[in-house]
């Protein structure tokens, strides 16, 4: 319908859909010249618009009195950008040209130019002449189609009564009327997002006070994004910027401080805690702050492990690694300890085992290998991770930093 | 690099309640890194009307390491070298905990005044001399304090007053406590040595 309707791209030269473009490639078809910001109410070009400032009803006139090729495609305009609270124009779109219009028409007796002002006035007029049950029908049935007044969604509208838009209800938590009034799924889903943000609000407003036990400073008024950030200890509640807890952990042992009742615990109450957990805002509940952790422990499992790589390598955590241990055909663990051939044999169930593509879980592969695997792991693995807990931390906030890009919303 | 952030922020928080504590921080030079802390002697101890000065260098990764701190006043106490003034304390070495402040510390060390570990010396002379003949230590602990640990609250007069009567001309007794800042142990060291 609209393949008769000039492209404006095409007509620049510069439409990148080409044969697939919905609209006329064709120099003989006329070009659309309408502009659809006068339309919805406001062309901030005024009088220097270089399109046409038409009303809806005066288009729907030109398209059925002039049997040019683009009418349809005007009427489809017009479809479009009918303002809702005009019942006549919105149930009217394929209705009133044919019932109404010709009538007025001879009428006025001004056949091909109507004057702008008695098509206007009318309206009220038609609005009398229709049945009034079947446009309430249509118009009920076609307002959950239009969205709402954007500036009433933002705050405010400055047409208030007269806009001829719908305004959405009152939403109770951000106090916007950006609810939808014919869309429950709609409503439904802005109260949960506009809860969770609230939510997220009231926590960085209460972190905004916390401070770092170590620099003594407010946490989220450091002057870099990158320190503004608190470091959760797994084993207790005592908060420190993610610089500084991570600062103190990987302080050397060779200034006479104990690794473990030292370095490795809470400055505060000497609690041992393994990692390190980067969050920017503070938890005032226990819920909250496995919500934090557990999140966080989720983006990390999506990383491929450096050290294990993809079984190319020995991962210093082992299975309690946080990152993701891939085993690849081809790579050193793939060919020495999980021969392709055993893995054919009929003894192991291979149903068990998933595939993801030519990549599969190394978890999956440990239960079922677990007889083979033994000997090769390697001793006192709690010990080891101990030690190499620096490896950890280091290994985390490179992981932090790479999660950083990804994951907007986290920041 | 040490956190002067931090460290006048501890000495905000330190002299904002000097009058209950007794115990002040300050710097020595213009340096922050240099600092001089006070604490009183504890009370119901043969420290007790004592005023002890330690000497405190931050390391460049204060608060990531310790401060080091030792009396520059002399102190008769199990723990405290009564040659240095060095302290056997364990939040000083491997027990630092970058959540201790200055002030902090100083408490500990307070407390460490008013309970003595000679299981565990700095100085084994006086630990020993704790442990078999306790009375001796105290009177020793205590003639220490009003030796040393007083004399520094005397007003400059009254110590020029007191140096002068040891028969020094008052000339060179004001010279040597100037050089040696205020500090009539020094001073009298430096009129004795020529």
């Amino acid at each position: 319908m609209s393949k008769r309707v000039l492209c404006k791209f095409f007509a620049h030269g510069a439409c990148l859909k080409g044969e697939h473009c919905e609209f006329s490639h064709d120099w003989k078809d006329p070009s659309n010249n309408i502009c659809t910001f006068y339309q919805k109410g406001v062309c901030s070009y005024g009088s220097r618009c270089r399109y046409e400032h038409v009303k809806a009803s005066q288009l729907q006139y030109s398209a059925e009195s002039a049997p040019s090729s683009s009418a349809n495609s005007l009427q489809h305009l017009v479809s479009c950008s009918v303002p809702v609270s005009h019942p006549y124009r919105t149930s009217s779109v394929g209705v009133g040209p044919v019932s109404g219009f010709p009538a007025e028409l001879s009428a006025s007796s001004i056949p091909f130019f109507p004057p702008v002002q008695p098509i206007w006035n009318q309206e009220s007029g038609h609005h009398d002449l229709l049945d009034n049950g079947d446009v309430g029908e249509l118009r009920s049935v076609n307002l959950a189609d239009h969205s709402i007044c954007s500036f009433a969604a933002a705050g405010n509208c400055p047409r208030g009564e007269k806009c001829p838009h719908i305004h959405g209800d009152l939403c109770p938590t951000c106090g916007k009327h950006c609810l939808h009034p014919f869309r429950p799924e709609e409503r439904e889903e802005h109260l949960k997002t506009c809860e969770k943000k609230q939510k997220h609000l009231e926590a960085l407003k209460h972190s905004q006070e916390i401070e770092c036990s170590v620099c003594l400073e407010r946490v989220l008024s450091k002057p870099t994004a990158a320190e503004r950030k608190f470091g959760l200890l797994s084993e207790c509640d005592h908060p420190f910027c993610i610089s500084c807890i991570r600062n103190w952990r990987s302080s050397s042992p060779s200034s006479g401080l104990d690794v473990n009742s030292a370095l490795r615990s809470c400055p505060i109450c000497r609690k041992l805690s393994y990692f390190v957990i980067p969050s920017v805002i503070w938890y005032s509940t226990k819920e909250e702050k496995h919500e934090i952790v557990d999140s966080y422990k989720a983006k990390l499992r999506s990383i491929d492990c450096k050290h294990f790589d993809f079984g190319n390598g020995t991962c210093p955590f082992g299975t309690s690694c946080f990152y993701k241990h891939m085993v690849k055909p081809g790579s050193y663990l793939w060919n020495t300890t999980l021969m392709p051939d055993i893995c054919r044999s009929s003894v192991l169930d291979l149903d068990d085992i998933e595939y993801s593509s030519d990549v599969m879980d190394m978890d999956a592969v440990l239960v079922l290998f677990e007889h083979l695997y033994r000997p090769h792991k390697p001793v006192g693995v709690e010990e080891l991770e101990y030690k190499s807990d620096e490896d950890l931390e280091n290994e985390v906030s490179m992981a932090e930093e790479m999660a950083f890009f990804p994951n907007a919303d986290w920041v | 690099m040490v956190d002067f952030a931090r460290v006048q922020k501890e000495l905000q928080e330190c002299n904002r309640d000097v009058d209950v504590s007794g115990i002040s921080v300050s710097p020595k030079g213009d340096n922050l890194t240099h600092l001089i802390g006070i604490i009183p002697g504890p009370l119901g101890t043969p420290y007790e009307g004592g005023t002890f000065n330690i000497d405190i260098v931050l390391p460049d990764g204060y608060p990531f390491e310790p401060p080091k701190m030792q009396f520059s006043t002399k102190v008769w106490h199990p723990n405290i070298s009564s040659q240095s003034g060095a302290i056997c304390l364990d939040i000083l070495k491997d027990q630092w905990s970058p959540a201790l402040t200055l002030k902090t510390a100083l408490l500990s060390i307070q407390a460490l005044l008013s309970a003595p570990e000679p299981d565990d010396p700095q100085d084994a002379v006086v630990a020993q001399q704790y442990l078999r003949d306790y009375q001796t230590f105290a009177r020793t602990a205590h003639y220490w304090t009003e030796t040393f640990a007083k004399a520094s609250s005397l007003g400059v007069e009254e110590k020029v007053q007191k140096l002068v009567e040891m028969g020094f001309p008052e000339a060179s007794v004001r010279s040597a406590l100037e050089a040696s800042g205020g500090d009539e142990n020094m001073a009298l060291e430096k009129l004795c040595s020529g």
